[in-house]
């Protein structure tokens, strides 16, 4: 399945002699067969499943590569790809999506056909591996090289300022990798202890390692910090999502959609299956400052993107609002959340990845996205039109479509978070303040929504000088390949909306171990903790919130929320917490071995974080070949 | 009870199909014959709500019977909830949301008294209404106006989506009703989406509305969080035993406690109440908040701003969903949970004050319009008043029974409205036209009928529904309430032969370029005589025939109002009231008087003397251009919350474009290597980089792999 896409990207390259047209069935084809073998996986999947059901994973490869053996180095390197009932809906997602992104790009891309489907095939390939992955090492693999296909492909077909948002992409995503990669070395030398000496990444391997107490909590605290950068500048969750809406507005649109409905997804999706089993104490740690920026995030991309005219951004913006629920359901430690949160990420790739098809298929029309000079487009485009409506609504969380339930079912888990229960003995950290601001988001997200709405579709009706532009063969509204490219999706969001129920069996017996585990941390003990770290005052204030419900709903919690997100203290507070921390994954793998000072140049030139971001970045720098650069122009 | 089961899932069912069938094939094959379908589905749907109906009366009658038994045999009866649940039904369709732990949030139906209330007022009037449209929706010579389909297309949606939030069984499935009208509302106001005004007024409707629903989002996750479950019947259980705690019944109440709100063990008395002190202070939290989501629906104060300008839409629209049936959603949510409200005072207090501050607030904006439409949607607001007036005093039967004659008299004024404005061409200014009183003679009786309704004149449905309001507001502990409902009774009959003297009475008077105007076809005057009737007679069954009642033979509190007691049985337990006493018939004259002086000083304003009201005007200083201008709320809101919330919105989006270094050295060291990448020329830079890094990973591994 991962390795169809590969083999048919490279095909596709390799015959130079190929028409466009050609390029174009033979990559629609390949994208197609794909999909049959994900159907097929699933088929499996859910025939095993009910043999499987008490961890949940199906595995459907495991070259268990000892890599090591031969050349002497300690480390197992394992090939090993399963399925989950986590994974498998973002593979089906995937599945979904890409092929529909593929046959969206038949009359948008006109130049180098070859090179585009080659690249989005090896894109669509990579997602699969990610969500396949069990291992960690590998995940990580596949979870940078999304990076490459994707640089290239806003670099190259984006707008006019592609090479800016393609550099800045690459550089703000990886700059985050770099922190996790060195915490992917550190959890696979720790989980030597287990496996006798071997550096090991797999997944059944490293969830022990908490387990059995092999990571103190202030270890845990650092590691969790360490994929934290790297996932929450993917997902991207406040403050760290600048990158986002300047790669949306460059992206062509099956860049865009790709991006949005499935590469935020691996930020969430890595959170979700590697921060909170690996580092149960961590995240329980983190959880409260991870909660107040997805809030954060929530209300100020909405408000962000009420503003925008071009309808790229403002959907971009919207992104960033809605990724922010995705966490909050996560962490809230309520079944009902974290079940919502799996299903935010399909129900919003669903419905901003058709967003985002449906404006690419305006802007092919009309060369343009400012709101300012399209309007009353439902006059011409009926069809249009009633799509535009359908995912609108879906996106605004309609009852009856996909939105309203996930973002029903995280807010109810994090509005109940803090009550106890058989699971979560302790309750959650969250409770009913956040899911208080959490849904000022839905009343927002209509706002802005159907802002957009009324001035493209509504009103009187406005073209750009020329009005339409059908020389790819357009009509004037949509076409039946386009037409064909929405249907299913439409579909999926009214079955997702009105019967969810197949899917969240599915999650289900794969949601319930990673609760548990985090359920067992005991949340008490991070009183003392907090004293002994320096710099953790924002976590700090969690129990504020959390006792507000409590008593009367206290107006000194909301004093402190606010503060929180613009306090210049705080993020100073932060950012010397931070440098604290890279110091620290430097030097921690040598302090553990007991033989720490000195040893480390870097640590004593004071900066250690640089030497760490040069690490990181080779892998990639040396992975994507200096045509880069020509290919960019 | 199968056959119940069965016949109420197609209820819903019907319209939608019906719906979607002509939003599938309309446009390109039935065209014109679009409304068969809906009016079909619709119809088969009244058949099945007659079913239902007859069913829960005929079980309500045998339960009347027993107890009737029961009480001739000196047997106690106790009113438990078991006893009454016996006359409703709740059914679970599908699961839906799993909660974990093998709990789910289910798709479930529930027929119960109150229901068949309801569903009688929305199936039929919805019916009459989709038969108007049929005429409404053409031009003189019968051709059907752009989007005919897309219009009954919609109205069958939004049936679908009004029949699932009565029938709902658990405030999950009535959520989904509630957004589903409000999505039915925004696509009818702004069926004339070319119009700015009408795109403007749907979104603003979409966005009032979800600006309650936002609060009754969080009256549904309290309820959650504090009975662990969303099932009408359980919670309300569950209130009510609350409520009835007192210490001494603490062993028999404990158990059930326990399993209701799902706590741990309750070890003794003190714990236990603690527990329902908690809850008690919770109950109210519920109760405001679930309110919240009322008076977005119901547009009450202060989010009252949607529904005049909701007025955009087409005329059938705004007789269906912003009078006779979705606005009274929110009154069916106070009513459905009576329990709820009842068991908390300052909610009450709440429900009652808004009510009568809308109702009185309304009509006086209402004094001063000119747009017939725009009149009768402040009438509209006032009557939704009386309605939560009514429920904050604790006579829920009498708010319902308000609800179930408004639909009539309120639908007839707007179809009747309707038939003027398509005689008129689409001009529905008052000041454009006037004397069509020979030349629209059946819209002239009927609107004329309905008007004397909402006058509140004896005899006529309203007068009834409100007068037991007033009453019952009197005699409560809140009589300020009453006497502002007499006071906005008198503004009412004001305004309503306001109305009706400028457009129907005086010399004839037609808008420029209507040469001459044409009473409406059979399609709009049926439905028009059926609502008239309805507007006279509807009030019949709620008062019985009895010597010495008012005018000698009639007494209010009818079969209407038994047939719902059941209903409001837990609420009248945990209000404690006394009943109220119908005995007094001094009131119902001052209020007929009050009627009819607010008609004959309209009458002499506005025909006789058409030169008073200017004066008035002028000599009421800033009085008159406050209520004209709606008191300024629309600028009010504006200034207080979009402006702020934009220019904060621009304010982010400006720190993301140009302060995203500063802002971005939160994470330290990363926004240095992106800064400095992005100063430095783009690809050089990274090149340079390139050597470091790797001899950085080496340096890395080395280390580590020696470990």
């Amino acid at each position: 399945m991962i390795a169809l896409p590969f083999l048919g990207g490279l095909a596709v390259f390799a015959f130079s002699g190929w028409s466009p047209d050609m390029v174009r069935r033979v990559s629609m084809g390949v994208a197609l067969l794909t999909v049959i073998l994900a159907l097929v996986a699933y088929g499996e999947f859910d025939a095993q499943r009910a043999q499987l059901a008490d961890n949940g994973v199906v595995l459907v490869e495991d070259y268990a590569l000892d890599a090591a053996a031969d050349s002497g180095l300690p480390v197992i390197l394992r090939f090993k790809l399963g399925l989950n009932g986590i994974s498998m809906p973002l593979v089906l997602l995937t599945a979904l999506l890409t092929p529909l992104a593929i046959w969206a790009s038949f009359t948008g891309i006109q130049t180098r056909e070859r090179e585009y489907y080659a690249l989005m095939l090896l894109l669509f390939g990579t997602m699969l591996g990610v969500f396949c992955a069990r291992d960690l090492l590998l995940f990580y693999v596949f979870f940078e090289f999304t990076l490459i296909p994707l640089y290239f492909l806003i670099g190259v077909w984006g707008g006019n300022e592609r090479r800016k948002a393609a550099n800045m992409f690459f550089i703000y995503t990886l700059s985050g990798s770099m922190l996790t990669f060195a915490g992917v070395l550190y959890v696979g030398w720790k989980a030597s202890q287990l496996t006798g000496g071997v550096m090991a990444f797999d997944f059944a391997t490293l969830s022990q390692l908490a387990e059995q107490g092999l990571l103190s909590s202030t270890e845990q605290w650092w590691l969790f910090l360490a994929f934290f950068a790297g996932f929450a500048i993917k997902v991207p969750l406040f403050p760290f999502h600048t990158w986002l809406p300047l790669a949306h507005v460059e992206a062509p649109t099956a860049g865009s959609v790709i991006l949005a409905a499935v590469l935020l997804k691996l930020g969430t999706y890595g959170f979700l299956v590697i921060c909170m089993p690996f580092f149960p104490v961590g995240a329980m740690q983190w959880a409260p400052f991870v909660g107040v920026l997805a809030l954060a995030g929530i209300i100020y991309g909405a408000l962000a993107a009420w503003v925008q005219e071009d309808v790229k951004r403002l959907v971009a913006y919207s992104s960033v609002s809605h990724l922010g629920y995705c966490l909050l359901g996560m962490f809230c430690l309520k079944m009902s959340g974290m079940t919502g949160s799996v299903l935010y990420m399909v129900n919003h790739g669903l419905s901003t990845g058709a967003l985002f098809l449906i404006i690419g298929m305006i802007y092919e029309r009309y060369h343009t996205r400012d709101m300012a000079k399209i309007g009353g487009l439902a006059r011409k485009m009926p069809i249009m039109a009633f799509f535009l409506i359908f995912f609108t609504m879906s996106s605004i969380g309609l009852p009856g479509l996909n939105g309203f339930v996930s973002e029903f079912m995280v807010l109810l888990g994090t509005f109940v978070s803090q009550q106890a229960d058989d699971v979560a003995t302790q309750g959650g950290p969250y409770g009913v303040w956040y899911a208080a601001f959490g849904a000022t988001g839905i009343l927002l997200g209509a706002i802005y929504m159907l802002f957009m709405a009324r001035r493209v579709l509504f009103g009187k009706l406005t073209e750009p000088e020329g009005g339409f532009d059908g020389s790819a063969g357009l009509t004037q509204d949509l076409t039946g390949r386009e037409i064909g490219i929405l249907v299913p999706l439409a579909v999926a969001c009214i079955w997702l909306g009105v019967y969810p129920k197949p899917v969240m069996d599915m999650m289900e017996p794969s949601l319930q171990p990673i609760l548990a585990t985090v359920a067992k941390v005991d949340r008490s003990q991070f009183g003392e903790d907090r004293h002994a770290a320096p710099g953790r005052a924002v976590a700090s204030d969690s129990p504020t919130f959390a006792s507000a419900m409590d008593g009367a709903p206290g107006t000194q919690f909301h004093h402190n929320h606010t503060s929180n997100k613009i306090d210049p203290n705080h993020i100073g507070e932060n950012r010397r917490l931070t440098r604290v921390t890279a110091i620290a994954e430097a030097r921690s793998p040598l302090k553990g071995e007991g033989r720490g000072e000195g040893t480390v140049p870097v640590a004593d030139e004071g900066r250690p974080y640089a030497a760490t971001d040069r690490v990181v970045l080779t892998d990639y720098s040396a992975a994507a070949p200096s045509r880069t650069n020509q290919e960019a122009r | 009870m199968e056959t119940l089961r069965s016949t109420a899932i197609w209820i819903p069912l019907l319209p939608l199909i019906g719906s979607l069938l002509v939003g599938a094939i309309g446009l390109r094959w039935l065209k014109d014959r679009s409304h068969w379908l809906v009016i079909g589905g619709v119809a088969l749907a009244l058949v099945a709500v007659l079913s239902v109906v007859s069913t829960v009366v005929g079980e309500a009658g045998r339960a009347h019977n027993v107890d009737a038994v029961a009480a001739n045999e000196g047997i106690e009866l106790a009113h438990t909830s078991e006893h009454d649940s016996k006359l409703s039904e709740s059914f679970t369709i599908y699961k839906w949301m799993n909660m974990g732990a093998g709990s789910w949030l289910d798709v479930s139906f529930r027929v119960d008294q109150l229901t068949s209330v309801m569903l009688l007022v929305v199936v039929p009037i919805g019916f009459l209404i989709v038969c108007y449209s049929v005429g409404y929706m053409r031009d003189h010579h019968g051709h059907p106006e752009r989007g005919y389909e897309r219009f009954f297309a919609f109205l069958g949606l939004f049936l679908f989506s009004m029949t699932v939030l009565v029938l709902a069984g658990n405030f999950l499935v009535l959520f989904v009703g509630w957004e589903l009208v409000g999505l039915s509302s925004f696509l009818l106001i702004g069926f004339y989406y070319q119009k700015p005004e009408a795109a403007k007024a749907a979104r603003k409707a979409f966005i009032v509305n979800r600006v309650g629903d936002f609060g009754f989002a969080l009256g549904i996750w309290l309820i959650y969080l504090t009975f662990g479950t969303l099932d009408y019947q359980t919670v309300f259980d569950s209130v009510s035993l609350a409520m009835r705690f007192d210490g001494d019944n603490y062993a028999a109440i404990v158990p059930q406690l326990q399993g209701l709100l799902g706590t741990e063990r309750v070890p003794d008395v003190t714990a236990a109440s603690a527990l329902v002190l908690q809850v008690q202070d919770r109950i109210t939290w519920i109760a405001l908040l679930l309110f919240c989501g009322a008076m977005g629906k119901s547009a009450q104060l202060p989010l009252h701003v949607w529904l005049p300008d909701a007025m955009e839409g087409p005329t059938p629209v705004s007789a269906l969903i912003h009078a006779a049936t979705m606005v009274t959603a929110g009154v069916y949510l106070v009513a459905r949970c009576s329990v709820i409200f009842a068991a908390s005072p300052v909610a009450m207090w709440f429900v009652g004050s808004i009510g009568a501050a809308t109702a009185l607030f309304a009509a006086t904006i209402a004094l001063t319009q000119y747009d017939m439409k725009r009149i009768l949607a402040y009438s509209t607001l006032s009557q939704l008043g009386y309605m939560f007036l009514a429920l904050g005093v604790g006579a829920f039967d009498s708010a319902v029974f308000h609800l179930y004659t408004h639909a009539f008299f309120k639908a007839c004024l707007f179809l009747g409205a309707g038939s003027v404005m398509h005689a008129m061409d689409g001009v529905i200014d008052v000041t454009k036209f006037g004397g069509l009183k020979k030349d629209l003679p059946i819209t002239y009786r009927t609107f004329l009928i309905s008007s004397l309704a909402l006058a509140g004149v004896p005899l006529l449905s309203a007068f009834w529904s409100k007068d037991e309001i007033i009453h019952a507001a009197l005699a409560g502990n809140m009589p300020l309430l009453g006497w502002i409902g007499l006071l906005t009774a008198l503004l009412t009959a004001f305004y309503t032969f306001r109305m009706v003297a400028m457009a129907f009475w005086g010399p004839k008077m037609l808008p420029a370029g209507v040469e001459h105007a044409h009473e409406s076809g059979r399609w709009m005057t049926v439905p028009l005589m059926i609502l008239a009737v309805g507007a006279v007679f509807a009030g019949y069954v709620g008062v019985h025939f009895k010597s010495g009642g008012f005018l000698g033979f009639l007494e209010p509190h009818g079969t209407f109002h038994h047939f719902l007691e059941p209903v409001f049985a837990g609420a009248k337990v945990v209000l404690a009231a006394a009943p109220i006493a119908h005995e007094g018939h001094a009131l119902m004259y001052w209020s007929s008087a009050i009627a009819f002086l607010g008609i004959t000083n309209a009458w002499y304003f506005y025909t006789k003397r058409p030169t008073i009201p200017g004066a008035i005007a002028l000599a009421s200083g800033p009085i008159y251009p406050l209520f004209k201008n709606k008191y300024y709320v629309d600028e009010i809101y504006d200034a207080i919350f979009v402006q702020p919330l934009r220019k904060l919105g621009r304010f982010f989006f400006g720190s993301d474009r140009y302060g995203i270094n500063s802002l971005l050295f939160v994470i330290g060291n990363l926004p240095r290597v992106l800064g400095f990448g992005l100063r430095t020329g783009q690809q050089g830079a990274m090149q340079g980089y390139a050597l470091g890094m790797i001899l950085g990973l080496v340096a890395l591994l080395w280390f580590v792999l020696q470990g």
